[in-house]
């Protein structure tokens, strides 16, 4: 009898220690209101949070989308396009008809910048070992013999065909993000989705005017000089996507060498600029924008903005200022204490 | 008999009196949270003002990453990968996550007042 | 020290580093640093029991010894030993009030002022008040843990103290 009722507070004890303690920690979120689910591609971590009744089919079909694109564009991908555009030799490739269209427009953005945005920096960018991780500061002569190696005027698009010059690479890293996030967008509407945000490694893109609250998505821009972000702003559908220096660098002999390449110089952009964010409709475009930004520096930015005046930016200097253009006026605000110029037409 | 009741009483007691310190420290407001995923899978949600401190390793194909909290900061301390970009990343910042690409490895504050940073 | 004693007590040390080994290897029930059942527990409350202080002393810090060493935790030493030194002085000095049939009180201060111990030193070596946070919990889960291996610590020297009195009857 007495060892029954050892026997048994002793299993009590084992059942009550095996349920002790916090409660587990399983996956919570509230499926009432949103879904949310993230793919590794394009070498970042993207995360789509999509609300509605559609919101499941919506997450999975982007993300999905997004594992497509990066099998399309991946520079180190051997199955991809444009691993077989670069290893072409000189002759010809033809390309599907989404990847032309980007390569399109790529070029197009390289005009348009004065050729700020150069997809053809690849071998520049390996040779500095940012594509690696094994950094190194090239010296003159390499730099420029590599550079003469790049010049995207010198890629020619047929149709849906591209012939690249041999030796040359390209590497659609500064426009794939945006495009990619565009696709995405439109494949969250093709299930029904109204409402959505997706976080493609610091792009933010938004489908829907408002969150299903009513209110305007809330973006904060990154402070590139501590934590947290430097400014707010409300936003409605768009993109708004930021380039900075801070991403990836490396330090060497007390100089800081930033991953953005002046594809002028083939070094390190020194512009003045910390960070360059672009705002707009289309992810591709601000994707673009916000890199050509950065290597054009404050004054080079105002003069694109001024003559094309379809986007809207956010510039962050090294001396800590900031501009921004007067479309944000009313939806901007600073976090930290800092000198504001706004720019109008 | 006496000796015994008396035994029964202090466990009863302490017990009790932990119990309470327990719920009283349950009702505190609920601190930030912390997420930890891999390969887009929630893995971990962790409150920060309920962990004073703690480890977690994470295996991905065989390899190794160790994230200590400690007084609410969080942080990589051991990767096995070859870049170790998510130990020198530091502290885990409320905007930009901590992330071992090659583990596939993703920490991150949950929600948070905004609804995304453009970095 | 006799050798027949010696023995006993090398066996003893071995058994409670298996189980101390095998509870290693076993998933971790709740996700509370601390919390776990200590199975090797019950070869110390039985050792208190049956052997003098100092002979208990030996077989617990040798298992705590060599079971860091097994493991491979050092680190985690340091906890052991602060950790099993309060509660086999808590045992040793409760020895007295509570009889054979009590051995599951013993047991339980045992497990609380263990990880009263643990306790401590992680507020030493992580420079962190906060730690203190995770008291309660641990206290909870010691009582119950305490409980668990204390009553199969006083059903083991059930079985082995009748075993020897029939030995001994045999004789």
């Amino acid at each position: 009898m007495r060892k029954t009722t050892l026997l048994s507070t002793a299993l009590i004890c084992l059942a009550m220690l095996s349920s002790c303690g916090d409660k587990p920690e399983v996956p919570a979120g509230d499926p009432n209101t949103k879904s949310s689910g993230s793919v590794f591609a394009m070498d970042t971590y993207m995360t789509v949070t999509a609300y509605g009744d559609d919101r499941e089919a919506g997450v999975s079909a982007a993300t999905e989308e997004m594992t497509r694109l990066e099998k399309l564009w991946s520079v180190t991908d051997e199955q991809s396009e444009i691993y077989a555009v670069n290893h072409a030799g000189g002759g010809s490739t033809a390309v599907s008809g989404e990847t032309a269209e980007l390569l399109e427009f790529a070029l197009d953005m390289h005009e348009a910048t004065g050729g700020a945005l150069d997809i053809s920096l690849y071998p520049v960018l390996r040779a500095w070992g940012f594509t690696t991780g094994e950094y190194r500061v090239p010296d003159e002569e390499e730099i420029a013999s590599l550079l003469e190696k790049t010049g995207a005027e010198k890629i020619s698009l047929g149709d849906n065909t591209v012939t690249l010059p041999e030796d040359m690479e390209i590497d659609l890293g500064a426009v794939a993000k945006g495009c990619a996030g565009d696709k995405a967008v439109a494949a969250l509407k093709e299930q029904g989705v109204e409402c959505a945000i997706l976080d493609l490694g610091g792009n933010i893109q938004t489908l829907g005017e408002t969150k299903p609250d009513g209110t305007k998505w809330k973006i904060g821009i990154r402070d590139p000089y501590g934590e947290g972000s430097a400014a707010t702003l409300e936003t409605g559908e768009g993109a708004v996507i930021t380039s900075g220096g801070y991403e990836r660098y490396f330090e060497q002999d007390g100089k800081v060498y930033k991953h953005i390449l002046d594809p002028k110089t083939g070094r390190p952009a020194e512009s003045g600029l910390a960070s360059a964010t672009a705002i707009g409709d289309e992810g591709r475009y601000c994707d673009a924008l916000s890199t050509s930004l950065y290597v054009l520096g404050a004054e080079g930015a105002e003069e694109l903005w001024r003559k094309r005046g379809d986007f809207d930016m956010v510039l962050i200097c090294e001396d800590g200022s900031f501009v921004i253009t007067e479309g944000i006026e009313q939806s901007f605000q600073l976090t930290v204490p800092a000198e504001l110029k706004v720019l109008r037409k | 008999m006496t000796g015994r009741k008396i035994f029964i009483l202090i466990t009863a007691g302490l017990l009790a009196v932990s119990a309470v310190w327990c719920v009283y420290l349950a009702m505190r407001p609920a601190g930030e949270e912390i997420v930890i995923s891999q390969d887009g899978k929630e893995l971990y949600r962790i409150d920060l003002s309920r962990t004073p401190y703690r480890t977690i390793e994470v295996e991905y194909k065989g390899r190794k990453n160790v994230i200590e909290i400690k007084d609410g900061e969080v942080r990589m301390t051991h990767a096995d990968c070859p870049d170790h970009i998510c130990i020198e990343t530091g502290k885990l910042r409320p905007d930009t996550p901590i992330v071992c690409l090659p583990n596939r490895l993703v920490i991150e504050y949950a929600g948070g007042g905004l609804d995304g940073t453009a970095r | 020290m006799k050798v027949n004693k010696l023995t006993k007590l090398g066996l003893l040390t071995c058994l409670a580093l298996i189980i101390f080994i095998v509870e290693l290897r076993l998933p971790d029930v709740v996700p509370v640093p601390g919390v776990k059942l200590g199975l090797a527990n019950i070869i110390t409350v039985y050792c208190i029991y049956t052997f003098t202080p100092a002979e208990t002393a030996m077989m617990l810090f040798s298992r705590i010894l060599l079971g860091a060493l097994f493991s491979g935790n050092l680190m985690a030493l340091w906890y052991s030993i602060a950790g099993g030194a309060l509660c086999f002085a808590g045992m040793v000095l409760l020895r007295r009030a509570a009889d054979e049939k009590n051995m599951w009180f013993l047991s339980v201060i045992g497990a609380v002022l263990h990880n009263i111990g643990q306790i401590t030193v992680a507020m030493i070596v992580l420079k962190s008040k906060a730690v203190l946070g995770y008291l309660p919990v641990l206290l909870i889960s010691g009582c119950i843990a305490g409980l668990f291996t204390g009553i199969c610590a006083q059903l083991v020297t059930g079985r082995l103290n009748s075993r020897r009195k029939n030995k001994s009857a045999e004789k």
